[in-house]
């Protein structure tokens, strides 16, 4: 998860959403601002051109950090493009660290880190103990046991989305009505939300991970307070549950949050509230933009479609490539604590690096046609769950669960479903996001 | 014989060693991995080759 609606907007203002496209042949890379979000509104093929030519020609691109409201700009940042790079620097967490940061581009305001300096911005020892505390509940055997309830939710989620396109003119929108409410129900239930509280957590999970959209931040020049509100919205839910778990314990996470010692401590207040909101954003945005991805691929590609539809045994397979393919996650950032050289790169203490998974799932000398989308790729090393190291995705053994379950419910009970209209994205650059995608049940009428 | 070594200062419990290989790897209550039995044949030093190098956190190793 991710204040970088703090970090990323540019200070354009809101600005038209229509853009030129590149000119891909004459590009310079001087002039580009991945700091820009109008870059993150533009299709997929021009920034997998502008990652390939990163990649080939200045693989530690250096740029200057955005300019934000209210916060002091930092020395600026590199852009790691090969795989070979992004994994050697997360797997060397002692080198590149995470506690300077690891979800925005400039080093978070203090007020902030109440709510969003989560494990994730945390480096080990204490990230590992925090962190063991919940591997358990996410192991694969454990979610062997939540798979029915997933697939009940999902035909609960496929029903609805039905109903309201018969109710209507035979319209869906696959964001609003498929990919958001199933992981939304999944974490929920995991946690423990009651279910008056879940729109709310769906809206501030989708303000914190903004990246700043002027549709979802509304005040442009002070994007620091929403998000700084949607964290004391989501702490004051946190501070209900956390009091009526203490008297009643429950069998969900969040009674585990406020029950488990560390050391003979409990988490602090910092750490819970931290924690409860990275396990709702995470576990709501990422597993959505891949179920939303991956319904736009398989449209745009229906050879691929009709092949898994008509084998199961491709599940395994076509799970990693949708992964791959949307990379939900774009990006993490790393901070050298010493000076050193990687692959002929010399860095100092203190040097950002961004990690592109987006760029790296594309990198040609470990995929082959790294832009085809390849449902049958095997093997398939992404980093789409984050590379090696100590911070690899703790959701991915569920949200391959989710994922697989949500595309065979399709094919069996929505063979109609057709994308019917473009898909306005998310102008983040950190999350991959689709807003919305219209679609059509072709049964309906 | 070869068996599996588990640096439990390393180990996050991330569960890539379970999903290759439930027979031989569970993460436990406390987040960390054990090895639920001996390795058998070639078949599981293969898989547990296969689990020492998916492991994120390169918290496995084998031992002879």
């Amino acid at each position: 998860m991710s204040v970088d609606a703090v970090a990323v907007p540019g200070s354009s203002g809101p600005a038209a959403p229509q853009v030129e496209p590149l000119d891909l042949d004459h590009l310079d890379l001087d002039q580009l601002d991945l700091s820009d979000r109008d870059f993150w509104g533009r299709p997929p093929i021009e920034r997998h051109a502008v990652f390939d030519l990163l990649r080939r020609e200045r693989p530690f691109a250096f740029y200057e950090d955005p300019e934000v409201p209210m916060i002091e700009p930092g020395p600026g940042y590199y852009v790691v493009t090969r795989f070979a790079d992004l994994e050697a620097i997360s797997s060397q967490p002692a080198i590149f660290c995470s506690g300077k940061g690891a979800v925005s581009i400039l080093d978070m305001p203090a007020d902030l880190s109440e709510f969003y300096g989560s494990m994730i911005s945390m480096d080990d020892p204490r990230h590992a103990k925090i962190r063991r505390l919940v591997s358990k509940t996410f192991t694969p055997r454990m979610l062997e046991r939540v798979v029915d309830s997933v697939r009940a939710i999902v035909d609960d989620v496929l029903a609805a989305a039905r109903a309201t396109a018969e109710a209507g003119d035979g319209t869906i929108d696959v964001v609003r009505d498929i990919a958001a409410p199933i992981p939304l129900r999944v974490i929920c239930d995991m946690m423990g939300i009651p279910e008056a509280d879940r729109t709310m957590v769906l809206t501030q999970s989708n303000i914190i991970l903004s990246g700043g959209d002027p549709e979802l931040i509304e005040n442009q020049d002070d994007p620091l307070t929403a998000v700084l509100e949607a964290g004391i919205a989501m702490g004051a839910l946190m501070e209900r549950l956390a009091a009526e778990r203490v008297d009643s314990p429950r069998d969900d996470l969040t009674t585990a949050l406020v029950t488990t010692e560390v050391d003979g401590e409990r988490l602090t207040h910092q750490e819970i509230a931290s924690f409860f909101i990275l396990l709702l954003v995470a576990g709501n945005e990422t597993t959505r933009t891949a179920i939303s991805q991956g319904v736009l691929a398989l449209s745009q590609y229906p050879e691929q479609r009709a092949a898994w539809a008509a084998d199961p045994g491709l599940d395994r397979t076509a799970v990693e490539e949708i992964v791959r393919w949307a990379s939900p996650i774009t990006w993490m950032r790393r901070t050298a604590t010493q000076d050193g050289e990687l692959h002929g790169h010399h860095y100092s203490a203190g040097d950002k690096f961004l990690l592109f998974y987006a760029a790296a799932n594309r990198d040609p000398e470990v995929f082959e046609n790294p832009h085809v989308f390849d449902l049958a790729r095997d093997p398939n090393p992404h980093v789409g769950f984050g590379a090696k190291g100590p911070h690899f995705c703790l959701g991915a053994h569920l949200a391959r669960r989710e994922i697989a379950v949500t595309f065979r419910a399709l094919f069996d009970q929505m063979p109609d479903l057709e994308v019917a209209g473009e898909a306005d994205r998310l102008r983040s650059s950190f999350v991959n996001g689709i807003k919305r995608l219209p679609a059509r049940l072709t049964g309906v009428r | 014989m070869t068996r599996v070594h588990v640096d439990l200062e390393r180990c996050l419990g991330s569960g890539s060693c379970e999903m290759l290989a439930p027979d031989l790897f569970e993460v436990g209550d406390e987040g960390v991995v054990r090895v639920l039995r001996p390795l058998g044949g070639d078949d599981d030093l293969a898989l547990a080759q296969e689990a020492v190098s998916a492991c994120p956190t390169r918290a496995l190793s084998l031992a002879d």
